[in-house]
């Protein structure tokens, strides 16, 4: 272990040595004694006064830091699924409603007809199944929203905010909504 | 001497152990990530840190026209939804003036839904112009919403009615 | 334990190397023939790579296979059996190893938990996925940047304030059902699972304080001896601190010391409407 040891030192002096100060060192000393540490080394050390901000460094760092990955690896749970479907139906709600009730202000200039007259008669000129199909894309969003509307109202009023709970209502207001849907779209 | 040798010899030691882990260890492979390879809408910016770390976040001053009165005019106007979206199934619709109350209530629903999404997807601290551009369209829409709303209400049949009729058409 | 357990195991595997099989053993018990090794149960990690010392590098999701018989029962001991023996680069933050101190939070399998807390799934054909906290800047691996929720904290002013002396000068008392509002909230150890789960605190985490903020900040509103809860609640009053809370309820789904960080937004914006 020792020799080991002593070996492993002297072979790490000879490498650091220079092959110019090996030359110089070499008419003074003998390589033994170097090996042995004998030698004084100079080892030219340059030192500059650090001005700079010490933390600059990281904050460099830091620009190049990825962002982790968090929708697309986060586990589909019905809290957080049924949460962004409840913005989801909300938008699919309001923004068709805007824009139809938009139309509606300009349909005298621009000569479209979005009177109740003309929207039945559309619709009643279409076949059953489209029928049926158009009610339930109506009646799905609008029935999950305000079940899920119902659910929200409950928890700011500090009531069913247990995990249990909260799973529970979330796939009550699933099932509840769908099949009320379905409901309406077959009256 | 020991601890600057012990990870290679422990591999070592594993490998010729076990013929299980032998074909494992130390060639486990790299796959790339693909959630972040692919382009995103709106990339967070690089990280900067506002102050030094002792320093807290700044606290916005309070407002509450934003904060909690506007949390429960929110409430507010949800609630007052609820019987009026569940009359119209029990009449089979509903007079001028509940409608209208309907309609208004929606308008104002919508409206706090939008801006709220606004908020959260497009902020005004990352995108100040888009933002800005984003609440000016909503009010738009929101003025003309309203309008054609009245328009529909006071020239046609109401929007209560005029659901009943095309569900029934 | 979780450490020992596996420095234990290294030298066991060290041993023929080093010294007869009759030293490995300190206890009295000789071990008269090699008992027969159950089956292997190998079981796929796959955990997400960055290195800051190769920048323009993307991350890259790493495979390790470890033997669940040779294996801790938690995340923790897997991932800190593949440091000791398969690849020493892997970088993760951990301490207390049961609980308490919140450094090893990160996303397991989809969900943020404490790797100490959280099992390793037994069944060996499905691979486990090991992310860094959603959402955060990442320093190395699974290491994430928690800056920014420090000095969001600090911004709460998380101690007890106070303009009057206690009556008697040396305590300020409580009773106890004035001191059982504080229960499910002093638990929470900051270890930042939930702000981090909570979809609302990605998209805002500059201006939204996130749930384990509020409800830190909860823990002082609903706090008997504390005098400034009005600034407290003025300072929570705008747009952006507490109301980009949509309880959407990651908060309360993924907690690891199981709180209810949910609870108390909703508190707490009881609070503000009055």
């Amino acid at each position: 272990m020792f020799s080991q040891k002593v070996a492993q030192q002297s072979l790490r002096r000879l490498a650091v040595q220079q092959p110019l100060s090996m030359q110089w060192s070499m008419m003074r000393a003998s390589p033994a004694a170097m090996a042995l540490g004998k030698t004084v080394q100079s080892r030219p050390v340059t030192t500059s006064p650090n001005n700079e901000d010490p933390t600059s460094l990281l904050a460099k760092q830091r620009l190049n830091r990825p962002v982790s990955p968090h929708l697309a690896i986060y586990k589909p749970q019905i809290g957080w699924i049924g949460s962004s479907l409840h913005r989801i139906t909300g938008v699919a709600m309001s923004g068709p409603l805007y824009l139809w009730a938009t139309a509606y202000l300009f349909s005298p200039t621009l000569g479209w007809h979005l009177e109740s007259a003309s929207m039945v008669a559309a619709m009643g000129a279409l076949p059953v199944a489209a029928k049926v199909a158009i009610k339930a894309t109506l009646a799905l969003p609008f029935t999950y929203h305000c079940m899920n509307g119902l659910r929200h109202l409950t928890w700011d009023l500090g009531r069913g905010l247990t995990n249990n709970a909260i799973i529970k209502s979330g796939w009550t207001v699933v099932g509840l909504s769908v099949s009320t849907a379905l409901a309406l779209a077959f009256i | 001497m020991a601890s600057f040798a012990r990870p290679s010899l422990l591999r070592q030691t594993l490998a010729t152990r076990s013929p299980l882990l032998r074909q494992n260890v130390g060639v486990s492979q790299a796959v790339a990530f693909h959630a972040s390879a692919k382009k995103q809408i709106l990339p967070p910016l690089p990280q900067t840190i506002q102050g030094t770390m002792n320093d807290p976040v700044p606290v916005p001053s309070p407002h509450p026209s934003e904060g909690s009165y506007h949390w429960t005019f929110e409430r507010a106007v949800c609630v007052g939804l609820i019987p009026l979206s569940i009359a119209p199934f029990a009449a089979g619709s509903l007079n001028p003036v509940m409608d209208a109350v309907l309609c208004s209530l929606l308008v104002a629903h919508s409206h706090v839904g939008f801006q709220a999404a606004i908020i959260d997807y497009f902020r005004p601290q990352r995108v100040p112009k888009f933002n800005s551009l984003c609440n000016w369209l909503l009010r738009a829409f929101t003025l003309t919403t309203a309008v054609g709303l009245y328009e529909f209400e006071t020239n046609d049949v109401g929007i209560t009615e005029a659901l009943r009729r095309i569900w029934n058409a | 334990m979780a450490s020992l357990r596996s420095t234990s195991r290294l030298f066991a595997a060290s041993r023929p190397f080093f010294r007869p099989a009759t030293f490995a053993r300190s206890y009295a018990t000789v071990e008269t023939g090699a008992p027969a090794e159950p089956p292997a149960k190998m079981k796929s990690f796959k955990i997400y790579r960055w290195n800051p010392d190769t920048p323009s590098e993307k991350p890259t999701m790493q495979t390790y296979d470890l033997d669940l018989n040779k294996t801790g029962p938690m995340m923790l001991d897997a991932l800190i059996r593949i440091k000791n023996e398969q690849d020493p680069t892997l970088t993760f933050r951990r301490s207390c190893r049961e609980g308490i101190c919140g450094s090893c939070a990160m996303n397991i399998d989809g969900v943020n938990t404490l790797a100490c807390l959280c099992r390793i799934p037994t069944d060996t054909k499905t691979e486990s996925r090991i992310y860094p906290l959603p959402h955060t800047y990442v320093v190395k691996d699974l290491v994430p940047d928690m800056t920014l929720f420090y000095k969001q904290y600090k911004s709460i002013k998380p101690y007890l304030q106070r303009d009057t002396p206690s009556p008697d000068g040396l305590e300020n008392r409580q009773s106890p059902e004035e001191r059982k509002k504080l229960d499910g909230l002093y638990e929470c150890i900051l270890c930042a699972c939930c702000s981090t789960s909570c979809p609302s605190y990605w998209w805002n985490s500059e201006e939204y304080l996130g749930p384990a903020i509020l409800l830190q900040s909860y823990r002082w509103l609903a706090d008997s001896r504390d005098e400034r809860t009005a600034e407290r609640k003025a300072a929570l009053d705008n747009s952006m601190s507490v109301y980009r809370c949509h309880t959407i309820l990651n908060c309360t789904r993924t907690c690891p010391k199981g709180l209810n960080p949910g609870l108390a937004i909703a508190e707490t914006k009881k609070m503000l409407a009055k």
